[in-house]
């Protein structure tokens, strides 16, 4: 099918794609990559009468690496991410979720603030940004406000986003990750190459010192995707593992954090009592591969 | 049918609670996606309304009759509402009780018949959002009833209505 009629707008900047917002209102939906709303458009289960398109709002596009955080613009597109070395190096919780984002037509056009709107429960950022505790920041003609990553997301496909707003961008504090002892992993189970992973862990650990013998964990960060209505984190799964060497016992208690945390809806391929399971099993994984990856990078 | 229901707690005495609850001035402030509320008669409201999941945010023009108005306790709605192609029809429940410090404890109850588009989405994904948008809306009263903001109960019960919502 065809998307039904709507008038398109394509504006330059931030401040005249908030314009634009502000007249229109909630006849209004933004376009960041099209890498969703076009087919959900073409499907008629989305005809807004107005589009404002993102894609030229040069603004918004790029990343910024500094000495206390690091800045992503919301039109960077998942294939910039995937390819920046540089932020691989201080933040690659970053990079790897990109770069397991459907296939690289999808990575070429998608962009970062486009998977945050859409906030759908499998996405690979809202869990990355949720683990990492980012901030968005968000922009409407009169308002500027910076929202964390952990209270965005609000329910299903659903975030404290307003019709007139407009992601701008993150930032992820870099205090937490000093490089030296931080390693951190993005795991995803997919049932098929270029789909949305079944179940996925973004996670962060910190050790007191990478050449000692029994490193010791002083901060884990865990957020799951698509196991609840909305990316999860799991602070009793931190707590679990926090101030020990990641023995069996850690993992073990981590483990049966997320499971206990999980609130997943059962999908054709993955039923709930399977996907609380992974819940448990990418917890584990997913904090021994960004353990060893704090100890030898 | 998808049944949903929550509670909530609120500082304030379920006799002052319930002039915002019958107030449409507040209710359309309190109201999610709610543009405006008119009131046709002493147990009627239409509104209309926008929400949605995602980028499928259906407009709906939404007429709500008053079943039951047991001042300050229980409240019965009735409310249907179309929108391009979605529709549904709910009946909404809520009892008011005082709490042992004056407060009130707010249990409320919802059944609806919904088809569509908004159908499709399922139980899970459309309970997520309801919840969430019920508890913005009680969230937003109780804060009008902290400032203070004036209400006065406006509805009624319609005479001999009743209420009911078949599979």
């Amino acid at each position: 099918m065809k998307p039904a009629a709507f008038e398109y707008h394509r504006p330059d900047s931030v401040a005249e794609a908030t314009t634009l917002l502000a007249d229109l209102g909630h006849d209004a939906e933004l376009l960041a990559g099209n890498q969703s709303l076009g087919i959900i458009m073409a499907n008629r289960l989305a005809t807004p009468d107005h589009l404002v398109d993102l894609n030229r709002v040069e603004e918004l596009s790029g990343y910024e690496i500094r000495d206390d955080e690091i800045d992503v613009g919301a039109m960077t597109t998942h294939r910039d991410l995937e390819f920046a070395d540089d932020l691989r190096d201080v933040m690659p919780m970053l990079p790897e979720a990109a770069e397991q984002i459907a296939g690289p037509s999808v990575r070429n056009r998608g962009t970062l603030g486009g998977s945050i709107a859409e906030a759908d429960p499998a996405g690979n950022y809202p869990a990355a940004l949720v683990a990492l505790d980012a901030d968005l920041r968000v922009e409407s003609t009169d308002d500027e406000r910076t929202v964390a990553a952990r209270e965005f997301f609000i329910a299903y496909m659903f975030t404290d986003l307003g019709p007139e707003e407009i992601i701008t961008g993150v930032t992820v504090d870099r205090e937490p990750f000093p490089v030296e002892r931080t390693g951190m992993a993005f795991e995803e189970l997919k049932r098929a190459a270029q789909t949305f992973p079944t179940v996925s862990a973004g996670t962060a650990v910190r050790v007191d010192d990478p050449d000692a013998d029994e490193p010791v964990i002083e901060e884990a960060r865990i957020a799951l995707a698509n196991v609840a209505d909305v990316p999860l984190h799991v602070p009793d799964a931190e707590d679990a593992v926090e101030g020990t060497t990641l023995g069996e016992d850690a993992l073990d208690e981590a483990a049966e954090a997320a499971i206990e945390a999980a609130d997943p809806s059962p999908e054709m391929h993955a039923d709930e009592e399977w996907k609380v399971e992974l819940a448990g099993e990418y917890t584990r994984r997913s904090l021994r591969t960004a353990h060893t990856r704090a100890i030898n990078d | 049918m998808i049944e949903f229901s929550g509670d909530f707690e609120s500082e304030h005495a379920p006799e002052e609670l319930w002039k915002y609850f019958t107030d449409p001035d507040i209710l359309a402030q309190c109201a999610p996606g709610c543009d405006h509320i008119e009131q046709e008669s002493e147990s009627e409201l239409s509104a209309t309304i926008a929400v949605g999941v995602g980028s499928v945010k259906p407009t709906f023009d939404v007429d709500m009759t008053v079943v039951e108005a047991d001042e300050p306790n229980h409240l019965v709605m009735e409310a249907g509402g179309d929108a391009s192609r979605n529709s549904f029809e709910a009946v909404a429940e809520m009892t008011l009780t005082e709490t042992e410090d004056g407060g009130t404890h707010a249990e409320w109850e919802a059944d609806a018949n919904v088809s569509g588009l908004i159908a499709s989405l399922g139980q899970r994904a459309l309970g997520s959002v309801a919840d969430r948008l019920v508890n913005n809306f009680f969230d937003d009263l109780e804060e009008l009833a902290d400032e203070g903001v004036p209400a006065e109960s406006k509805i009624s019960a319609k005479p001999e209505a009743t209420a009911s919502l078949e599979d």
